[in-house]
This record gives C-alpha cells, structure tokens and sequence, in this order.
C-alpha cells in the first residue's frame, strides 16, 4: 500500500521539490533483469528494441555506459529501472557498469518513482547469471560497425 | 490513511498530462529525425544530479559530472532525465551538465521515447544557456572532459569509445558480444 501511495504522490507531483530540500525515503525492491542502454531502448535511434538488447547490442551498450549514458534493467513485463546509484556508489555514469552491461541480475535496492520514471539505487547483487540474452543470431550486431573488420 | 490515498490518486487523475509539443516552441533544434517520439524542447530549468533531487545528498559539483544528471522544469516541476548530449557517439550529458550545477539554465533540445514502450520521455541536450547570459552554449564538452581523464589515449587515431582503456579491457576480457573470446571468433568467421 506504501508504494501505491509514493507512486501516486510521484505522479502527482507531491514529491517535495528537489536539491535537498526533498529526500524521499524510497521503497525496497528486488529487481530481475537484464543490463541494458535505455536511450538506443527508448530512442529507436539504432533500431527496434529487441534488436538492442542482448549480445547484439552489448558492445554499443557499453560505449553508451562508458559515455554515461543512462544504464538501466529491463525486468521482465517490461519495467524499465534506471541505475542511479550502485552499491553506495552515485558515481555511475562512467565505467562503473561495463562488468555487468548486458547481463542478467537480480538486485536489491530501493526504488524511487519520480515524473514517470524508475530510479533504483542498487545496493547488492544477489544473483550474476551473465549474458543470456543472445541476440546476435537474429540482429547480427548493432550498429553494424560494433566488430570491426578483421585486418 | 485510505482519504490519503484516495486524495493522491484523485490528484493523480486531475493533473493534465504534459501535451505533446508544450514546450516546442522557440527550439531551434534540427535533425536527429529518426529518433522516437522526438518533440523539440525548450524550456527554464534547475540543473541537479538526480541522487540529490531524490534524496537530498547534494555535492556541490554533481558529482562532477559521474552522477546522472536532470532538470527540474520551472514550468511544472518535473524532474526530467537527461540521457544525452548533441553528440552523436554515445555521449551523455552529465559532463556538460555538471558545469551548471544548481544554477537555473534554459536548455534546448529534444524529449525522446517510444510511445509503446514509456509514457515519459527522456531529454537530449543540444544547448545550454544560464540565466543572465546572451549566448547558448552547444552541449558538446563530454569529449574534451574524456581526453582530459584518459591523457594517454586521448591523441589517438579513431573514434574516442575504440580506444577507451576501460571499454577495450572488458572486449579483450569478453569479446565484443559478450560470450567470451572463443565465441566472438566462431562468429566473426562466420559473417565477416
């Protein structure tokens, strides 16, 4: 009922304003889900969405992660949860997530609902089953310089 | 506790959703065509990290430009989620946020998202302009704030994200799939 209620307030724009004055205290989760790059996901801007996920998509993925661009887990009705914080860690939008981009996890954290967005704070990974997710056989790579060609 | 409720989700129910396009007007952004749901967008806004925005642990940089970072929208209030700069290989935008942390900007640039997949677009960044100023300034540092944390790569030839130290390490380590060396060479000859 708690996240029924922060949800709501979230949506509404209850949450108190932001830059200090506004801590929220969240909600534990536990999240199961892929890695994933959430703006070639959102944007389209390299093609479909199941085209870019998985091992198709896993070295755009972490040109995106290094170039800080939003990581994010796909669960599996299709929540999407941006990773703001990484055990304990706010300093992700660099190299912190290349180790587990595309991978499959489990993780225990807390959810914050703001404007219509997820962001999880993952505290621990309680579950690492690495990439399972093969797409390459459908979608080759994407873009298709991601390998480039043998010298 | 069950009025509470039923006061949240009535005020959940009267408040307008933002109108496709509310904040086109004015954008002087072009092209960048083929991304989903792209809708121009300009608008006055508070620069935050978005870990201070949700719980108040406020460094006075943003975290330098290593935390995510969004905008808190005069207008409305909503926090919006920047996931890119102007660049077009794979940038984010913390870095040319960052420089504008906790100052009020106008900003322009383009909400994006597939309409089948979320309700709530996220922001690309193309121009910044803090309050007071004359000028805009383009959305393009996330580059020169790379060469400076990476010297000894910084010069050389090709693309900045084939020579970052980090990302070669995990493809040397795993390969550019992901599934370990041995399966990146049965596909590479295999379709190259």
């Amino acid at each position: 009922m708690r996240s029924v209620l922060a949800a709501a307030m979230a949506a509404t724009g209850l949450a108190l304003a932001a830059g200090g004055a506004g801590a929220a205290e969240g909600e534990r989760v536990q999240v199961t889900g892929e890695v994933i790059d959430t703006w070639c996901y959102y944007s389209g801007v390299m093609g479909a969405p199941e085209a870019v996920v998985g091992t198709s998509h896993h070295t755009c993925a972490l040109w995106c992660a290094a170039g800080g661009i939003p990581v994010g887990m796909l669960a599996e009705d299709g929540t999407v949860y941006m990773i703001v914080k990484w055990k304990g860690e706010a300093a992700v939008a660099d190299n912190t997530l290349l180790t587990v981009q595309s991978h499959e996890l489990t993780a225990d954290g807390i959810l914050h609902v703001r404007d219509g967005i997820n962001y999880l704070f993952v505290e621990e990974v309680v579950a690492d089953a690495g990439i399972t997710n093969e797409t390459h056989e459908d979608y080759f790579v994407v873009p298709g310089f991601a390998i480039p060609e043998p010298e | 506790m069950r009025a509470l409720i039923a006061a949240a989700l009535a005020a959940l129910i009267a408040l307008p959703a933002a109108a496709e396009g509310e904040f086109s007007e004015g954008s002087q952004v072009t092209g960048w065509d083929n991304l989903a749901g792209r809708e121009n967008a300009t608008f006055t806004a508070k620069v935050v990290d978005i870990v201070c925005a949700l719980t108040g642990d406020c460094p006075a940089d943003c975290g330098a430009g290593l935390r995510q970072m969004g905008l808190i929208r005069e207008a409305d209030g909503k926090l919006v989620l920047v996931a890119k700069n102007r660049q077009a290989a794979f940038n984010g935008g913390g870095a040319d946020l960052a420089l504008y942390c906790g100052q009020t900007v106008a900003v322009d640039g383009l909400l994006v998202g597939n309409p089948e997949l979320t309700d709530t677009k996220l922001y690309q960044i193309f121009l910044v302009k803090p309050e007071g100023a004359a000028d805009w300034v383009k959305a393009d540092h996330w580059t020169k704030a790379w060469a400076a944390k990476n010297p000894e790569v910084a010069g050389g030839e090709g693309p900045w994200f084939r020579r970052d130290p980090a990302v070669k390490a995990e493809i040397e380590a795993h390969g550019y799939l992901g599934l370990g060396l041995e399966r990146d060479r049965e596909f590479i000859e295999e379709n190259f």
